[in-house]
């Protein structure tokens, strides 16, 4: 039996190779700061080594469906898809943070810095294959515990240790509401592996009151992790609060890896999955009904975010409640439950990604030039830095959803997906809400090309790294050009939403 | 009939009914006279740290603590496997040794980061010099 058991951790072990690549990056990078004092920046060039061995370690897991570890960790092309999606999100961050000014205040060393991101994205890794109910608790703590420490990394400045503290404790309620929620329901069904559940409620009577209250619990966790209303409360401070590469770190990665394990408990525990249904639609094995409660989460995260996001004055504030109002679009794909739903998520993700981070991007480097996130002082800075200006207006026309951006692909197949199951009343709010977006998304290249022009007419340009500029067309350019020719994304979304399934 | 959680609750009202009977039997029978030594809080014996509880101490403490939480787990994960060590052969004794080298690595960062140095607060002893400043101070005022 012990031979068996061997065999077994072998090949999981085999299947391990990108995570214990990070794991590994982190340690390296972690005791590299330590022998080299004098370089600040050694443990990012360590970490970005360790991250393109582990893309090329994912490469390989193409095509793998098993779960490793007597099914603790599921290697799919779906939790392959997002963690490509992270790992890209990370490579990005790492690169954002070397031009960024207010990391290195003091003239410090970043070595715990991009060691964490290294084990965030670890835990996320964990986070999107996980199949057991403790394996999800552990992976979220691991990436949270990571994500505490980042967003208060510049512990100088007052209102990043404010930021970490509110997300210290709010992450502690929600991570001890998500651990009572999965003892009710070890309670119920004596057992923690998803398939497992999923086995005993569709072949046993469970009391309806204490599943929907424990599952409610869980997804409490998990919502806090998406920045879904109402979990959403610590969202502002953190992100206002956190330095700008960690806050936008945390919009992307994090949240992807939220998703991620969010469609992957309720296919995995709550769906049918002994007779699939040919077009794709999910059918529910309890008498709940799941759908109808990620849509109002949806429509609440969407409404409550646009309407707030209206009067912010602080972009990096501003872009906080753009967040939860995208987690809402989000979920209106996980809502419909049918495997065009989940598709259109990936889709979004991939779009998400490039303008998200290109936003926050944009945002670092006019930081260190006039040292404010407030939208009034963008005042014609459209003509002073004109690459910027430009890549600006194409990220946040692709975050309101307009035509020549990857965004519009990312919500036109959400809202088709949701058309298509007959949620009319949820694709109606979706549209309403993306046309209360564009005021406040316009908001900002109003002032950044129309307001103070005379002002800065007779003052310099801005002057950037030129480095700098070369990641943000990289951010940029997808954007535009994945919206003419969506095709291979859109193909590999499709092709991955086969999960793991015992 | 008691169920599994009947057990509980009788046990719950035995705790409570208990403690109930033992204090007030105990204010029923014992003399009345306080005094402010008896009525201070028992600390093993120690001074009294008088005032408010809302003291700043020093931070190193929980670092302490923290260290030491690691190493506590790594026994409670060294355990079994020592029990099973046999039957598991090389494989295993590698992954141990894998995972005492991680804990080793976090071991060295926090040596190097002088976070074990128990550094003792230094006592003020006012100098001449600080006092004749002081003086001056003083005087000027």
């Amino acid at each position: 039996m012990i031979d068996q058991f061997i065999i077994e951790l072998q090949k999981s072990i085999s299947l391990f190779k990108p995570e214990a690549t990070l794991a590994v990056t982190f340690v390296v990078a972690l005791i590299a700061d330590l022998i080299f004092k004098k370089s600040k920046n050694i443990s990012g060039y360590i970490s970005l080594i360790g991250f393109i061995v582990t893309f090329y370690f994912l490469f390989w897991q193409k095509g793998q469906n098993y779960g490793t570890f007597t099914q603790m960790l599921s290697v799919d092309p779906f939790a392959l898809f997002f963690k490509f999606l992270i790992l890209l999100t990370s490579f990005f961050i790492i690169l954002m943070s070397f031009f960024s000014k207010e990391l290195y205040i003091n003239n410090r060393s970043l070595g715990e810095y991009f060691s964490l991101i290294a084990g965030m994205t670890f835990g996320m890794f964990l986070l999107v294959g996980a199949n057991n109910l403790i394996m999800i608790y552990l992976a979220i703590e691991t990436m949270s515990i990571s994500s505490y420490i980042l967003a208060g990394y510049t512990k100088e400045i007052h209102r990043a240790s404010e930021a970490s503290l509110k997300y210290v404790i709010f992450g502690a309620v929600s991570s001890g509401l998500m651990i009572y929620g999965i003892s009710i329901l070890f309670g119920l069904t004596g057992t923690l592996n998803l398939f497992e559940i999923n086995n005993f409620i569709a072949n046993n009577n469970v009391n309806i009151y204490a599943l929907f209250f424990s599952v409610f619990l869980i997804l409490a966790g998990i919502g806090y992790k998406i920045s879904a209303v109402p979990f959403h409360f610590w969202t502002p401070d953190v992100y206002e609060g956190a330095p700008i590469t960690i806050t936008a770190l945390l919009s992307v990665a994090s949240k992807a890896a939220g998703f991620a394990v969010l469609i992957r408990f309720v296919k995995a525990a709550f769906i049918d999955n002994t007779q699939l249904d040919s077009e794709g639609i999910w059918i529910l094995i309890s008498n709940i009904d799941w759908r109808f409660i990620i849509a109002v989460l949806s429509v609440l995260s969407m409404t409550l975010g646009n309407l707030v996001a209206l009067w912010q004055t602080n972009l990096k504030r501003l872009l906080a409640y753009s967040s939860i109002a995208h987690a809402g679009y989000m979920l209106m794909g996980v809502a419909v439950m049918t495997d065009a739903g989940v598709t259109a998520v990936m889709i979004y993700f991939a779009s998400y990604l490039f303008m998200n981070l290109g936003a926050f991007f944009v945002v670092t480097l006019l930081a260190n030039k006039i040292g404010s996130e407030d939208i009034d002082d963008y005042k014609g800075i459209g003509y002073r830095a004109p690459i910027l200006g430009v890549c600006m207006v194409v990220f946040l026309l692709s975050l309101t959803g307009l035509p020549p951006t990857f965004g519009f692909i990312g919500k036109w197949m959400v809202f088709s997906a949701v058309l298509e199951s007959n949620f009319i009343w949820l694709a109606v709010i979706g549209v309403l809400n993306s046309v209360v977006s564009l005021f406040y998304y316009v908001k900002i290249f109003r002032n950044m090309y129309v307001r103070g022009v005379e002002e800065n007419e007779n003052k310099e340009n801005y002057q950037f790294h030129p480095i700098a500029i070369i990641v943000l067309l990289l951010l940029a350019i997808p954007t535009i050009l994945f919206c003419l020719y969506p095709g291979p994304i859109a193909n590999w979304a499709a092709a991955s939403v086969g999960i793991f399934l015992g | 009939m008691l169920s599994d959680f009947g057990i509980v609750l009788l046990f719950l009202i035995t705790g409570f009914v208990f403690v109930a009977l033992g204090l007030i039997t105990a204010a029923i029978i014992r003399p009345h006279n306080p005094n402010p030594v008896k009525q201070s809080t028992y600390e093993c014996g120690e001074e009294l740290i008088s005032g408010s509880p809302w003291i700043k101490f020093n931070i190193r403490f929980y670092v302490v603590a923290l260290i030491f939480l690691l190493f506590d787990v790594e026994i409670v994960f060294l355990l079994p496997w020592a029990v099973v060590f046999q039957q598991l052969g090389w494989f295993a004794f590698i992954e141990m040794a894998v995972f005492v080298l991680i804990l080793l690595a976090g071991l060295a960062y926090v040596w190097a980061k002088g976070d074990i140095e128990w550094e003792k607060p230094k006592p003020y002893i006012p100098s001449l010099k600080d006092l004749v400043v002081e003086r001056k101070q003083h005087f000027a005022e």
